[in-house]
């Protein structure tokens, strides 16, 4: 690999730095638990605000499927969530375990967003718990209520701690002084740039990624229906209200990704020339896709131009470049299926439309069937994306300022480290989908013996 | 300013070696335990949903690297292998505790959520004893002494708090055992924290305090005070960790962050503690109401 011969020339002259393999072990560590942690986060902004959805719908209704959907994504999201506040309370160690480099010298410039993120955190697993705990501790309209912090302080602590992300694309709020760090400036830090286009962002995918993930197990519920000739009511609502989340957020989801290409084209050129596979900077940039390429048409997309000049990669210093093939497959694999997700969204948006001439459209085999897989492929869309960004910022930690072997940590044997690692989230990842499973086959409303059987009626 | 910072940080350790610490040590008694009673006091006494008092950690680790950046990273690199076993050992109780919930029937989490819960302990606090002493390695006899005084201080702390969680719950016979663990644990640990700290040279009147806390513990333990035996008890372990803090003699001063940085800190601790702690009430009140009957 050229990249690792590159690093190792980078790395040589620095007394006891990190071997290659080690500061590779350490990318690959904070890619995994990060991909990890991700997914995990998504599902806990977007598991309560399916949730409340459903619970608003049974208040208004009284119907008892409501109730009972409501009830069990609940549960389910207070597991992962578990599973979530640990898999991020590794990501804080790896800061300091991994890159003690970068939280030397930086981290008082985003440590702020950091502690917001926390307390926003916390927020969400108290009012987590007061409203698992509330079921029928509370009025159902009390309990209701105590459903909206959970999902605006998700909402917030994503944002909260994306914006140090963004902050490592755009780093604002500081001077460096004979390589000092001074007159740091938490706020403007915190509102660089690259945040409002990177928090939208992120947010629609990771309610992308919760509604199709949910939506694909009733999806595979329903094909089952189907075979035995069952017509389970409760499925089909099972789907809806998740799909329908995903498929809002999939053409608006586009929009944004429109946005966020603009806003790297101007701001980080070597990533926007990794994406596009744009190699030469000249006039009338052509359009590259997979096997395709259209004349002109990158200029006259990005520039509304068609004679356009657009840099390319060899306008930047060979030192200063990303690993442009890593870059470009993962932003095509997010484009292809950020487009499947907005066909299917259409389809759905027109068959529930329809659905009073003719009930049957929404549920159609061939529909449900690719809807089942919806869910996995939008995690790979958002994993996908999250490389396109991270692999695009390379070789920087911090965009032009700090180099990410700069900022590894030195002891040697990190690479065992991330063996151990792979291990655990191994075992992890298979234990918690099989106590979702186990979950799923208990009988409806499983509850300790204090429990009454349903939401009582207002 | 930087002094508020220092106070802040140990404030949190305190409450993650109180709080957090107390759930170390339930997990060590539910794993050595045999007694189905005693593993049902336990699992009551412990965390609704997630193992809340990891907050306190990651409160700690924020701070330090927004207040003290060159000190987390320095501990943070040096010390990796130990921490990152902590962080695995967290992952692992904080999810086996989950999971054993949902999925009763699964014999190994229960022995995993033990397990962690001992290896935790044990690598966080050989780190916290080889920094304070400014020693090298975890593997030194330094860091050993370390990780097994502060898992030992977890289970008795843990005893202490569980002799009263059982009578709340109406298990005397429980209640009786913990109280037998207290004294056991807490008379082995102090005589195993006093020639410690004497061969590390610790002069703190930190460790007399301790000492005097942990004698009188015993006597409330054998005058069965339960309430107030977790006070003492407390106290008793908590000054050990302020009189080791004392001794590390970190230079603070020199790693501090800029004003600017630790007064948008402290704000946002301020408005977020305006938040937290009326939820953080109304949450605790909402666990002592009965259901309601349909």
């Amino acid at each position: 690999m050229s990249t690792v011969a590159l690093l190792t020339d980078a790395v040589a002259p620095h007394a006891g730095a990190a071997s290659p393999a080690d500061y590779m072990a350490a990318r690959q560590q904070m890619a995994f638990t990060l991909g990890f942690h991700i997914v995990l986060a998504s599902i806990g902004i977007g598991l309560p605000a399916i949730t409340l959805l459903a619970e608003w719908r049974s208040l208004r209704t009284g119907d008892a499927v409501y109730a009972e959907l409501a009830r069990r994504w609940m549960k389910a999201a207070g597991v992962l969530f578990a599973v979530g506040a640990v898999s991020g309370t590794v990501l804080s160690f790896e800061m300091g375990t991994l890159w003690p480099g970068f939280m030397d010298k930086y981290g008082q410039v985003f440590g702020t967003s950091f502690a917001l993120e926390g307390i926003a955190f916390f927020i969400e697993a108290i009012f987590m718990g007061v409203y698992l705990y509330g079921w029928d501790r509370l009025s159902p309209r009390a309990h209701f209520l105590t459903g909206v912090p959970v999902v605006i302080a998700g909402l917030l602590s994503a944002a909260f701690v994306l914006t140090v992300n963004s902050w490592m694309n755009q780093p604002r709020g500081f001077k460096l002084v004979d390589g000092e760090v001074t007159d740091v400036d938490p706020l403007a830090a915190m509102f660089n740039p690259a945040t409002p286009v990177q928090a939208v962002h992120l947010i629609l995918a990771s309610l992308m990624v919760c509604g199709f993930i949910v939506a694909s197990v009733y999806a595979v519920g329903l094909l089952r229906d189907r075979k035995a000739g069952r017509d389970d009511r409760y499925n089909r609502i099972g789907f809806a209200i998740p799909f329908s989340l995903g498929a809002v957020c999939a053409p608006l989801q586009v929009i944004v990704g429109d946005w966020a290409v603009r806003f790297v084209a101007d701001n980080q050129p070597a990533k926007f020339a990794a994406m596009e596979g744009v190699e030469h900077t000249q006039a009338g940039q052509p359009f590259r896709f997979a096997v395709f390429e259209v004349p002109n048409a990158l200029s006259l997309m990005l520039r509304f131009d068609a004679h356009a000049t657009m840099r390319g990669m060899d306008s930047i210093p060979v030192d200063d470049r990303p690993p442009a093939e890593v870059v470009q497959t993962s932003f095509e694999i997010m484009i292809t299926i950020g487009v499947l997700l907005l066909a299917l969204a259409t389809w759905w948006g027109f068959a529930w439309w329809r659905r009073h001439h003719s009930p049957g459209l929404p549920w159609r085999p061939w529909f449900l069937r690719v809807a089942a897989t919806a869910g996995v492929l939008a995690a790979v869309a958002m994993e996908a994306g999250w490389t396109t960004t991270e692999v695009g910022r390379q070789p920087w930690i911090v965009y032009g300022v700090m180099r990410t072997e700069e900022a590894i940590n030195p002891n040697p044997g990190l690479r065992y480290g991330l063996y151990i690692v792979l291990v655990v989230y191994a075992v992890l990842t298979a234990a918690t989908i099989s106590v979702l499973r186990r979950m799923r086959h208990t009988p409806p409303v499983a509850a300790p013996s204090d429990e009454p059987e349903l939401e009582p009626a207002p | 300013m930087t002094d508020a910072a220092i106070a802040l940080i140990l404030a949190g350790l305190s409450a993650y070696l109180l709080f957090g610490g107390a759930d170390f040590g339930a997990g060590l008694w539910h794993l050595v335990s045999r007694r189905r009673a005693d593993k049902d006091v336990i699992e009551h006494a412990m965390g609704p949903l997630w193992e809340a008092n990891h907050v306190w950690l990651i409160f700690v680790m924020v701070m330090t690297w927004t207040a003290f950046p060159p000190v987390f990273a320095d501990v943070m690199s040096a010390h990796w292998v130990p921490l990152s076993l902590a962080a695995l050992g967290i992952v692992a109780r904080g999810s086996t505790f989950v999971f054993s919930k949902a999925d009763p029937d699964q014999r190994w989490y229960p022995w995993l959520f033990g397990v962690s819960s001992v290896l935790t302990p044990y690598c966080l606090g050989s780190v916290a004893a080889v920094v304070a002493t400014g020693g090298s390695s975890w593997l030194s006899p330094t860091g050993l002494y370390g990780g097994v005084l502060t898992t030992a201080l977890c289970a008795y702390l843990a005893a202490v708090y569980l002799i009263w969680d059982a009578r709340r719950l109406g298990d005397n016979d429980a209640s009786l055992r913990f109280r037998g663990y207290a004294l056991l644990s807490g008379a082995a640990v102090g005589l195993f924290a006093l020639p410690g700290a004497a061969a590390l040279g610790v002069r703190s009147p930190m460790i007399w305090l301790s000492a005097l806390a942990g004698t009188v513990s015993l006597v409330l333990l054998l005058r069965r005070a339960y309430l107030s035996v977790r006070v003492t008890g407390g106290l008793a372990v908590v000054t050990v960790l302020w009189g080791a803090a004392e001794m590390s003699g970190l230079d603070l001063d020199g790693a501090a962050a800029q004003d600017a940085v630790l007064r948008a800190v402290f704000i946002a601790l301020g408005v977020g503690a305006l938040i937290l702690v009326p939820s953080m009430t109304w949450l605790y009140v909402l666990f002592q109401r009965q259901p309601r009957s349909p």
